[in-house]
């Protein structure tokens, strides 16, 4: 069982590196990539050689190709000795045009396009873009770079190994004392009351291990889950944290800085993470810390994006299996009845309508004739906002497992050893409960996992008709601003669930259902 | 079991006659002829509603393609005239004067809804009879194939899984923004995996009937592979194809509702545009039957071909001849 169980999840794995390696080759290969500018500030403001800069250390930012600039080159041979610093600083500058340069340019220059030829890179050089009296034109600064495009292979190698941080004492790169992790028995932000910490210093984070009063209780920033950074639509966050951070208000508590500092904040000073240099560039932050380990994410009062996606979407499960179990079972024992007629046309209805129409159909009913809030509101203390979406995710599921219930049940009912059970004298309903209810349940156990986990990805249409705050459009939101990270991260995250939820009902199958093994040895 | 012949009162020799054996006549089968098409027909018109339902799909489809056809449909022909946006159907009809165009009054730029849901109907019903083509051809063809061979299902298991896992709606956006939003870059979007899992869930139909014992006799009588899949499985496989097909045909209408809701989809105003277009519309007070116009007609289509389809798959299973 155990190997049969390992031979799965590798496989899974496989298939999920193989799909990301898809959806790369899809977003970074086949797409325009001038598309991400669609959305971009800066771009219309640029112009000639400023304008093929710009677009390309973007390029670099967004993970499609690797970018050098000439003097990029020059400050790194100057830090690693091979040429002194006013050699550096002559040769830095460009001349308008390659005639015009000084010698050492010249000779730099040269060796530049050489040695990046040689491993691949293409080599430009913009000539300054002047206008007729011989002035510069805006952003006709000359300009001198390699780019290569990143391989499918290092792109996907960096993205798998760099898919858990593990923070390290050696994170840091500037001098900041002695490095190391201490175990304190008196958290400092616990106000000198029992409650054990482990802190670091060198670390990215602060706190690596702390208890505190939030479910689970015990939290830790040791190892980090780093599915890719958003680009546009959370700008420098992790897809992760995008789904995983609370939305809405600050929650304002009293807090006590380090410095002693106090003042009502939203700041989590448990989330510090290390800026260098930050008290020196802000006032604020240097009457509040003691250290650089200066950025805090801040408390709100809402549930994360996944969170709102997974409360509507569990209770929708919960609630289709409450109702969809009994009315299928009623269906199949009532067959050509009238109840059955009437289920039957509304799993008609639920599945040929599009899912749109009766999403629509609901919010109006809903919101005129019940009163019910059809737009969501983060800040309203009210649940009845909760009611629609659950009732328009919870519909579909009763009309699917009605329908699967009832045609499972009917198949059992003409099998023959419910003909032989009757014959040995059960009565009807020991026949129902006892071998019907349990066969024809095996097959909707095993679709139990998969609903749960996909309750975490959100419903697009049901979160976007009431402006439910959820993971659902995100995926459709990063396609529409073209950010990279978040596809995928988005895609890796699904695939990661589909392929955790058709193991996990397998092994619930094979749990219900003792006839069923994964071993060859069984049979 | 026995008989007491003699209450019948006749005489031995009146209830059996002597008869000659003949092997010509021991070969001759006397059950009435059966026409598997008359059949399914016979079947499938026994029930009134599916009369019904069969009439009102020809009568939407047909409508669908003939009334474009037949009127002109110029959707921003009232642009300029302020006085004939968003109009409820009383309101176009008294400022237009009775016509058939106006009775579900007018749009956002003036234009005829009636016109427009027709339009949308048109390019819509188009897009999914294309895309089911494809899709249940490839499909079923592929799925048979998968279905028999076991070194192709090896191959075939694994792409499955990996292509099942790609987002649809990624692709489609991806594919959608390659080949720039047309009617066609649209079926390619929906065609290229679709097949993929019609093909899968044939493929687990043939599993299951491929193995019964009268397909392994057959093979033991020597019959070949094309032959067991043409005249023994494809009997069987009829009425799951025609079911699937059932669900098929509206699924691409409700797909494409759908990508145009999230801003994905055609270029023309298909329904699913309509829908889009029009949402605000929805909460507007006097506004609703321009928005509400193309969700019923949508729906409509979606019911009752997935209604004809589902009882069609029903009529066209043997078991129902009976």
């Amino acid at each position: 069982m155990l190997k049969y169980l390992i031979k799965r999840v590798l496989y899974g794995i496989g298939a999920i590196c193989v799909v990301v390696a898809i959806v790369m080759v899809m977003i970074y290969s086949m797409l325009d990539r001038s598309q991400v500018f669609a959305g971009d500030a800066v771009y219309p403001k640029t112009a000639s050689n400023a304008r093929v800069v710009y677009c390309n250390t973007k390029w670099e930012e967004y993970g499609y190709l690797d970018y050098v600039s000439y003097q990029e080159y020059v400050q790194q041979l100057a830090r690693s000795g091979e040429i002194d610093e006013a050699t550096a600083s002559a040769a830095a500058v460009l001349g308008r045009k390659p005639e015009d340069d000084s010698a050492e340019t010249a000779e730099l220059t040269a060796r530049f396009e050489e040695e990046y030829r040689s491993k691949g890179y293409q080599v430009q050089r913009l000539n300054a873009d002047v206008n007729k009296r011989g002035k510069l034109k805006n952003g006709g600064q000359q300009a001198m770079f390699a780019v290569k495009d990143r391989p499918l292979t290092s792109r996907l190698w960096e993205y798998f190994t760099g898919l858990i941080d593990v923070d390290n004492i050696h994170y840091v790169e500037e001098d900041i004392g002695e490095r190391g992790i201490t175990f304190t028995l008196r958290d400092p932000l616990a106000e000198g009351k029992f409650s054990p910490a482990i802190m670091g210093n060198g670390t990215r984070h602060k706190y690596l291990l702390y208890f505190d009063s939030k479910f689970p209780f015990i939290h830790q920033n040791i190892a980090t889950i780093c599915l890719g950074q958003s680009y546009t639509v959370n700008t420098g966050v992790d897809v992760f944290d995008t789904m995983t951070r609370s939305q809405g208000s600050y929650v304002l508590r009293p807090t006590t800085y380090p410095t002693g500092h106090a003042e009502n904040s939203a700041d989590d000073l448990h989330s510090a993470t290390y800026q260098a240099g930050s008290r020196e560039s802000s006032q604020i932050y240097a009457d509040r810390f003691t250290d650089d380990y200066t950025v805090t994410t801040t408390v709100r009062a809402g549930l994360s994006k996944m969170g709102y996606s997974f409360s509507i979407g569990i209770i929708a499960t919960i609630l289709a299996y409450l109702l969809g179990m009994p009315i299928g079972v009623a269906m199949a024992l009532k067959k050509d009845k009238l109840l059955d007629k009437i289920g039957n046309v509304y799993i008609v209805f639920i599945i040929a309508v599009p899912s749109l129409a009766y999403i629509f159909l609901f919010k109006a009913i809903g919101g005129s004739v019940f009163h019910l809030p059809t737009t969501f509101d983060i800040e309203s203390p009210s649940k009845l906002i909760y009611i629609l979406p659950i009732i328009s995710l919870a519909l579909p599921q009763i009309a699917s497992l009605m329908k699967w219930l009832r045609r499972y049940m009917i198949d059992q009912m003409n099998s023959d050893y419910v003909k032989f059970a009757r014959s040995n004298g059960l009565t009807e309903g020991e026949i129902f409960s006892k071998h019907i209810l349990k066969n024809a349940a095996i097959p909707i156990v095993h679709g139990i996992p998969g609903t749960i986990l996909y309750a975490m990805t959100g419903a697009i249409i049901t979160e976007r008709v009431y402006v439910v705050p959820g993971a659902g459009n995100l995926l459709t939101e990063a396609i529409a601003k073209y950010d990279n990270g978040v596809i995928v991260g988005v895609t890796l995250f699904y695939a990661v669930l589909s392929v955790v939820s058709i193991i996990l009902g397998d092994l619930l199958m094979a749990a219900v259902d003792p006839r069923i093994s994964f071993t060859s040895k069984g049979r | 079991m026995e008989y007491d012949y003699s209450k019948l009162g006749l005489s031995t020799a009146e209830l059996f006659s002597y008869q000659d054996h003949s092997d010509l006549d021991s070969e001759k089968i006397t059950a009435p002829r059966y026409s598997y098409w008359r059949s399914v027909f016979r079947v499938f018109f026994q029930k009134k509603l599916n009369i019904f339902v069969l009439a009102l799909l020809a009568f939407v489809i047909l409508f669908a393609y003939l009334y474009p056809a037949f009127t002109e449909y110029d959707r921003f022909g009232q642009l300029a005239n302020a006085e004939a946006k968003h109009l409820g159907p009383l309101a176009a009809l008294s400022h237009f004067g009775f016509s058939i165009k106006y009775i579900l009054g007018t749009g956002a730029s003036g234009n005829a809804t009636f016109d427009a849901i027709w339009n949308g109907a048109q390019i819509s019903i188009s897009l999914a009879c294309i895309c089911a083509a494809i899709n249940m051809t490839v499909g079923v063809v592929v799925g048979a194939i998968w279905g028999f061979s076991k070194k192709v299902d090896t191959v075939m298991m694994v792409v499955y899984n990996i292509v099942g896992n790609v987002p649809t709606v990624l692709l489609i956006a991806v594919l959608v923004l390659i080949f720039r939003p047309s009617f066609w870059s649209m079926v390619l979007a929906l065609t290229i995996t679709g097949w993929i899992f019609i093909a899968y869930f044939i493929r687990t139909q043939v599993i299951i009937i491929r193995d019964r014992e009268y397909n392994l006799a057959s093979r033991c009588l020597g019959t070949g592979t094309v032959k067991i899949a043409m005249k023994n499985i494809l009997p069987f496989m009829t009425s799951v194809i025609v079911t699937q097909l059932a669900t098929e045909l509206p699924s691409y209408i409700s797909m494409e509702v759908f990508l145009a809701y999230i801003g994905i989809g055609l270029p023309e105003m298909s329904l699913g545009r309509l829908i889009y277009a029009s949402e605000s519309a929805m909460v507007t007070p006097g506004w609703g039957f321009e928005f509400w116009s193309p969700v019923a007609i949508s729906s409509i289509i979606t019911v009752v071909l997935y209604v004809v389809g589902l009882n069609l798959g029903d009529a066209s299973d043997p078991r129902t001849h009976m």
